[in-house]
């Protein structure tokens, strides 16, 4: 199990430097100068001699490896740098912003939950009846709507026609729901999908057969056998979905103007601020790795056999 | 020799197309005998014994006719009815020991659950019935076992387990379908000494095979299978000594053929 952890762990630094060196690489290749963007906020007509004096000072005229490990070795420190837009260390700022998201996104979890587990046992116990025909189109719509649209759609319908919500609004509970909703409708609708199709896979495994043939009840053989074995590719697919929503709450977040880490990466992209596009994608990198490993030690916890099958290698 | 199983007029469809699969099938199993059914791959052997057991999906296959059981016809039951017959009067031993224990419950779990089905006793004399079962087949480190997930285990003791757990709650009649063919020659010939003895407790069987030489060691009558029907039926020895079908002539014929085999 600890070696299992330990070589997982290798592999997700090398993921960690490869995200940060390509955030770095795309960065660079943009067309905007930081610098020069940091001047002209700063400075009322800028002169070409501030601006590149600003450049050396920020360190962007080094190489882009040598900006880069410069970057690793202090943010190893624990030190993510200054943001150029608030002046505040980009740490403090992250800090500030993620409660919020981590609200939405706890939210989100809640949701798919409560959500997902009832109807896709329903839909594959009476499968092919109405309500999984019903379950059926609608997951499918959850699929393919994008994000923005379907938060625009939500305030529309719920904070303008039918003002149960309002359309700006942060701070208390009532609030986190429509986002929340947004960001979960298309993981709960894909994990319904999957969970669904598990559970139809286990029914037909020769261990349920086995089960009926001992006279095991019906209700048993779901909850204790079918179930149990459907749960662990379920839980990995939970653990990533984390990361993912933490990783993709930017576009919810604009939607309902929602102060997290999500709004805060997309200003800092507008406002070219590096050193807060770095930590960001750093920390959300970071999170989102973790994440998945989790949802592997988890799935090894449930299932001793996959530790078996994939822990030697 | 009064029937403990009368099987009459079995008919097995497909439901999407109608087809039939098993056709007019009726035979009946003795009290305390050995029943083998034989027949090549696709005769229909394993649906018939799963349709006897009620065990097949409805939404693929028509189920039509009779099996009578000790007065009633097991077809006609209630899902609620069949449970309670299903591993306490009538068990099964599974063709692949490693696929049909859940991967992901404990051997001693799954024993106690299946008494807990049938019999209203705590999980402490469920676990010791179970233990003292699994010594009658002469396993070791029984509660070793008890504690294990199957896949830890080898095959012929996860067979082993399944006839224990077929014998628990003394049934009156046990079906194996294949129960020996994913094992090896030395663990076959244990397992079908079992057999053996579970006749001698009364108990009948009924073994599906497509080897004549299981057949031979153990069975007392055989209905022969060629595409869902039956088509020769007789004692063991009246089949062996004079087949009267080209079919079951083929099949022994093969069989000798095999034994040449592993003797040359
Ligand atoms: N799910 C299914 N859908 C359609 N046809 C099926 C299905 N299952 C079995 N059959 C057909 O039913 C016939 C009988 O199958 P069965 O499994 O009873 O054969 P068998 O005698 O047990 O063969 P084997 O010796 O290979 O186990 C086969 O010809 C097979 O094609
Ligand atoms: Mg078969």
């Amino acid at each position: 199990m600890l070696r299992y952890i330990s070589n997982r762990l290798i592999g997700l630094i090398i993921v960690l430097i490869g995200v940060t060196v390509l955030t770095f690489i795309f960065s660079n290749i943009s067309t905007v100068d930081p610098a020069e963007a940091f001047a002209r906020r700063n400075i009322l007509n800028p002169t070409p001699m501030q601006i590149e004096e600003l450049r050396e000072e920020m360190g962007l005229n080094l190489p882009v490896y040598r900006q880069y490990f410069h970057w690793m070795g202090e943010s190893m420190k624990g030190n993510l740098g200054i943001s150029l837009l608030t002046k505040n260390p980009v740490s403090a700022d992250i800090a500030k912003k993620m409660p919020a998201t981590l609200s939405i996104v706890g939210m989100a979890f809640f949701w798919i939950v409560v959500i997902t587990l009832p109807i896709s046992i329903l839909s594959a116990v009476k499968q092919n009846g109405v309500f999984d025909h019903v379950a059926r189109v609608i997951t499918i719509f959850g699929i393919s709507m994008p994000n923005f649209w379907l938060g625009f759609i939500m305030l529309i319908a719920f904070a303008v026609v039918v003002p149960i919500f309002n359309v700006v609004d942060y701070g208390n509970f009532k609030s986190i729901i429509l986002p929340s909703l947004t960001l979960a409708i298309p993981v709960i609708s894909s994990s319904i999908r999957l969970f669904r199709a598990t559970i139809l896979l286990n029914m037909n495994k020769d261990f349920v057969t086995y089960a009926k043939a001992r006279g095991i009840s019906k209700t048993n053989i779901i909850w204790k056998h079918i179930l149990k074995n459907s749960l662990p590719p379920m839980i990995t697919l939970m653990c990533q979905n984390l990361g993912y929503m933490i990783a993709g709450s930017a576009i919810v977040e604009s939607v309902f103007s929602w102060p997290g880490i999500g709004s805060h990466l997309v200003e800092a992209i507008v406002g070219r601020d590096l050193p807060t596009i770095n930590g960001c994608v750093l920390v959300i990198a970071v999170i989102f790795v973790l994440s998945n490993l989790f949802a592997d030690v988890v799935n090894i916890m449930l299932n001793p056999k996959i530790l078996n099958e994939q822990g030697e290698f | 020799m009064s029937n403990l199983l009368e099987i009459r007029e079995l008919n097995i469809t497909l439901v999407e197309n109608q087809r039939p699969i098993v056709k007019n099938v009726s035979f009946n199993v003795g009290k305390g005998r050995i029943l083998g059914i034989i027949g090549e791959s696709g005769s229909g052997k394993t649906l018939t014994s799963k349709a006897i057991m009620r065990l097949l999906n409805e939404k693929i296959f028509t189920v039509k006719g009779q099996v009578e059981f000790r007065g009633n016809n097991l077809l006609q039951m209630s899902e609620r009815e069949i449970e309670g017959v299903m591993g306490k009067d009538i068990s099964m031993i599974m063709q692949n020991p490693m696929t049909a224990f859940d991967p992901m419950m404990k051997i001693g779990k799954q024993i106690i659950e299946t008494v807990k089905a049938h019999l209203p006793l705590s999980k402490k004399q469920a676990y010791d019935m179970g233990v003292q079962q699994l010594k009658k087949m002469n396993l070791n480190r029984v509660s070793e076992i008890m504690n294990s997930y199957p896949h830890t285990l080898s095959g012929g003791m996860l067979q082993r387990i399944m006839i224990a757990i077929a014998l628990l709650l003394e049934p009156r009649i046990i079906i194996a379908d294949e129960a020996t063919t994913a094992l090896d020659v030395s663990t076959q010939s244990i397992i079908l000494d079992e057999f053996k003895k579970i006749q001698d407790k009364g108990i009948s069987l009924i073994v599906v095979t497509h080897d004549f030489g299981v057949i031979a060691k153990v069975a007392n009558d055989v209905i022969v299978m060629k595409d869902g029907e039956i088509i020769e039926d007789g004692t063991v020895h009246e089949i062996f000594y004079n087949p009267k079908t080209e079919y079951t002539k083929e099949l022994l014929k093969a069989r000798l053929l095999a034994d040449e085999v592993s003797y040359a």
